[in-house]
């Protein structure tokens, strides 16, 4: 039933050329945008004089290749299987459980680094309980490529987890009733029912896992024990803020978008359209025997790695610091701030998403697709340092006031850096609307509008309540982006946090991680519920 | 009608006194990093201070790192809109100078207090500290008294330190074991390469991994003890002084000769290396002050353990080979 070839999916589609259109030209204005910013940093360049760069990027290459490559395929795996084991599984809290998992991918990384430190560090929980029960320590397991690679696991683990249960939860509820009815095994029912569901999200999941890990910084500096285990961006943020060289800088990261956009392009063309959408009702249909032991024990595993390192975080900064900080008025507008800008960039997030999503799953033409899904990734491929720069001076040259312009830079950017997890979330379900009620909408004679109010909207409820989430709480505040822009009185939550931790206020910092994480948690928990009842109003 | 004139001139100054009174208070901009405009940070105190008499307003506009400010001002070159920047250190202070973009401040420096004389002609010192390896009191009974008694020390005996590309104790670290061992600083760093438990990009993160106890020493500064001491009453956290020396980092400012109000950034430089500015810095910023405050020095910073001899680098020498020192650090430690 599946449309693969395009001439099938030109008769089972709807035509929608205004989507279309309207997706080609947002997917031209965000390759615009990234151009401006390079063309900023170049211009600026021309002058001084000629760079000398002192990086080994063949071996640099070779080392991020290697490390990302290992993170995504274990996060992929990890968060194939925690998905597994939380969609059959049903207990007490589960809500809170996936919560807490999808939080993870939007706390800063440092966060959660730390947290991890804080239950398998030297010092952390689990080496503490084994020298007063056993009298030996474990040793420091979370440094190194081994520290890098957990850290990872646990951030993009958790996220792969989430959208690949959004995608489990949605199987149609008739089909798993048939399923059930001829009794499949736990390993048949995967391979049929389950695999068809997800395959759809792993090429574009584990583009989005592969490019975090390429150009994760803070983590693999803290965790990876020096410069042997480095990546591409250490080297440009060296470049831009060390040596000031703009012109190696622009060099270094066109290296890295390339690289990038290789696996962009890969992930864009494997992927395989998907079969299942909508929202079912909570499955009946347990598993039994060996499966659900085996889904218990991932689940116990999973809580273990993912979810301690991200309770210390709350056991360490819900104690005594948190009144000082509450009783700052800096920390309201830091507050409000985070906000305002939280929600500002995941309606944007969701409005572009929506843009390139609908426009994508109209179309049945390969390299349309791909070049439709690759603006998504643009700003996991740009290094943030140099994004910052080209942005401070884009908006120099437009004569605006680095100050005023701010606010809206960093929405900019933040919907920008949300785009590829909001695609993730939604690109799948839209497509497979598309395919499967295609002939139904052509035979309805339904308008685009009427087709999205109709049909698409009301199925979408939950994901976009997840998307949202996603995109609101990644956007409180990366304010990497405006670093030069020096606007003292525009705080957000996380940048308050990272002001705390530099001026020996790690208390405060502590605090202030804790109630980022709550908040987080309230999201991801809140939103995916309040849209459906939303949705579910509308249908 | 000769009358009507200066009346009509009254009345038009009459109706835009106020306006023009407003233009009239000059605003002096100044660059700094993020830390030291927030609200804990002396930032606000030296703001109060001065606009106390300088019938001005002072506007800090914080970028994220004191080499952030330089290099935005860079980009800026002559239309930058800032009269100062605020919190460059020696080590880049022959960089900045390379730019041309920084005035002579034309101040006498010679009643300051530090622990090299001071003849630099564009940046004026406001604080100071030393560089070193803090330790806890708790977990270290005797810390290691120079680099050598550190390598010496069993592998497990973990340090944290940051990368010198990204954080400007990093480049510290660099110079300073340049400074004290020239040629042989590449054996030094080898000799470390096994304690060295991870390098980060800033210094919060290696010093909160030392704080959690993940590390046994963090680079850091002689004056860290202090910000515990005071806002912690904990006095477990200290410096170890090495035998070899410590290099000194000196945070300065400078005028930009693109700025308006160069009378106006003189005076507030010199109110900055003044007593009453300086009386600020410490419990703010934890540096040490430049001129001797006396009793009005917080007895934290008064009992801090001083090392005995201060190393010095020229701007010259850093400027030529800073990054030669780098690659073989990078090298070493790889």
């Amino acid at each position: 039933m599946v449309g693969t070839t395009s001439r099938a999916a030109m008769l089972t589609l709807p035509h929608r050329p205004l989507r279309i259109a309207a997706a080609i030209a947002l997917a031209t204005a965000i390759a615009a945008l990234i151009a401006l910013v390079l063309w900023a940093i170049l211009a600026a360049a021309t002058g001084s004089e000629g760079s000398a760069l002192r990086i080994d990027i063949p071996h640099l290459l070779r080392m991020t290749t290697i490390q990302a490559g290992l993170t995504t395929v274990l996060s992929i795996a990890v968060g194939m299987a925690l998905a597994w084991a939380l969609n059959r599984l049903r207990f007490p809290g589960r809500d809170l459980v996936v919560g807490l998992f999808a939080s993870a991918i939007v706390t800063p990384g440092m966060v959660v680094a730390f947290g991890l430190l804080s239950i398998w560090g030297r010092n952390g929980w689990i080496n503490q309980a084994s020298e007063a029960l056993f009298g030996f320590s474990i040793g420091n397991p979370a440094f190194g490529l081994s520290g890098i690679l957990f850290a990872h696991v646990v951030l993009d683990g958790a996220f792969a987890a989430r959208i690949m249960l959004a995608r489990l939860d949605a199987i149609p509820t008739p089909r798993l009733k048939t399923g059930q009815s001829l009794g499949l095994t736990p390993w048949q029912r995967f391979a049929i029912i389950d695999w068809p569901a997800l395959r759809g999200t792993v090429p574009g999941l584990a583009a989005i896992i592969f490019l975090l890990a390429f150009t994760s910084f803070p983590i693999v500096l803290l965790l990876g024990g020096g410069p042997a285990n480095q990546t591409l961006e250490v080297a440009i943020y060296a470049a831009v803020r060390q040596d000031f060289d703009l012109a190696g800088a622009v060099r270094l990261a066109a290296t890295q978008i390339a690289v990038c956009s290789l696996v962009i392009l890969a992930a864009s063309a494997l992927a395989p359209i998907p079969t299942s959408f909508g929202a079912s009702v909570a499955p009946r249909w347990r598993d039994q025997g060996i499966a659900r032991g085996l889904q218990a024990l991932v689940l116990a595993l999973c809580t273990i790695g993912f979810v301690l390192p991200l309770l210390s975080v709350l056991v360490d900064g819900l104690g005594a610091g948190i009144g000082r900080v509450v009783a700052q008025p800096a920390f309201w507008w830091a507050t409000a701030s985070s906000l305002v800008i939280g929600t500002a960039s995941a309606l944007l997030t969701l409005a572009l998403a929506l843009v390139l999503a609908l426009g994508r799953g109209a179309t049945g033409s390969g390299p349309l697709r791909t070049l439709l899904g690759m603006p998504a990734f643009a700003y996991l491929a740009v290094p943030a340092v140099v994004l910052s720069l080209g942005f401070f001076l884009a908006v120099r040259e437009l004569g605006l006031a680095p100050a005023t312009a701010a606010p809206f830079v960093v929405i900019l950017a933040n919907s920008l850096l949300a785009l590829p997890f909001a695609m993730a979330t939604l690109g799948p379900p839209l497509e497979a609307i598309a395919r499967s009620r295609g002939k139904l909408i052509r035979s309805l004679g339904l308008s685009g509008w009427r087709q999205f109010v109709s049909v698409e909207y009301p199925l979408l409820g939950r994901d976009i309540g997840v998307m949202l989430a996603l995109a609101f709480c990644f956007s409180l505040g990366d304010l990497g982006v405006i670093a030069l822009f020096g606007t003292q009185d525009f705080q957000t939550l996380p940048l308050m946090m990272f002001r705390a931790l530099g001026s020996y206020r790690g208390n405060d910092a502590a605090a202030i991680a804790a109630i980022l994480l709550v908040g987080t948690i309230i999201a991801f928990v809140g939103l995916p519920k309040l849209f459906e009842r939303i949705a579910d109003a509308a249908r | 009608m000769v009358k009507f004139a200066p009346l009509a001139l009254a009345v038009l100054s009459g109706l835009f006194a106020a306006p023009a009174f407003a233009e009239e208070v000059p605003i002096l901009k100044i660059y700094t990093y993020d830390g030291f405009a927030a609200e804990w940070g002396p930032g606000p105190g030296l703001k109060a201070g001065f606009e106390a008499t300088c019938g001005c307003v002072v506007e800090w506009i914080a970028a994220d790192s004191s080499i952030g400010t330089l290099r935005r001002v860079q980009l800026e070159g002559d239309t930058t809109e800032a009269d100062i920047i605020v919190g460059l250190d020696t080590a880049i202070a022959g960089e900045a100078r390379a730019t041309g973009l920084f005035a002579d401040h034309g101040l006498d420096l010679s009643g300051l207090s530090l622990p090299t004389a001071w003849t630099d002609a564009q940046f004026v010192p406001f604080d100071y500290a030393h560089f070193a390896f803090v330790y806890d009191t708790d977990s270290v009974a005797t810390p290691p008294k120079s680099f050598e008694e550190l390598i010496a020390l069993p592998d497990d005996f973990k340090i944290v330190v940051q990368d010198p590309r990204s954080a400007t104790p990093g480049l510290g670290l660099v110079l300073w074991i340049a400074a004290a061992y020239g040629d042989r600083a590449p054996e030094i760093w080898a000799g470390l390469k096994p304690h060295i438990l991870t390098v980060t990009r800033e210094w919060s993160e290696s010093y909160n991994l030392f704080l959690e106890g993940e590390a046994d020493m963090a680079l850091s500064y002689t004056t860290s003890p202090a910000y515990h001491i005071v806002e912690e009453g904990d006095d477990t956290i200290h410096a170890a002084l090495f035998d070899e020396g410590h290099l000194a980092q000196t945070e300065v400012a400078g005028i930009l000769k693109s700025s308006d109000h160069q009378e106006l950034a003189r005076q507030f430089l010199a109110y900055l290396a003044s007593a009453d500015g300086q009386k600020v810095i410490p419990t703010t910023n934890w540096m040490l002050p430049v001129v001797d405050l006396g009793a009005d020095l917080d007895p934290a910073f008064a009992a801090l353990p001083q090392p005995d001899k201060t190393l010095v680098l020229s701007d010259e020498e850093i400027a030529a080979n800073s990054q030669r020192w780098i690659d073989e650090m990078l090298a070493a430690v790889q």
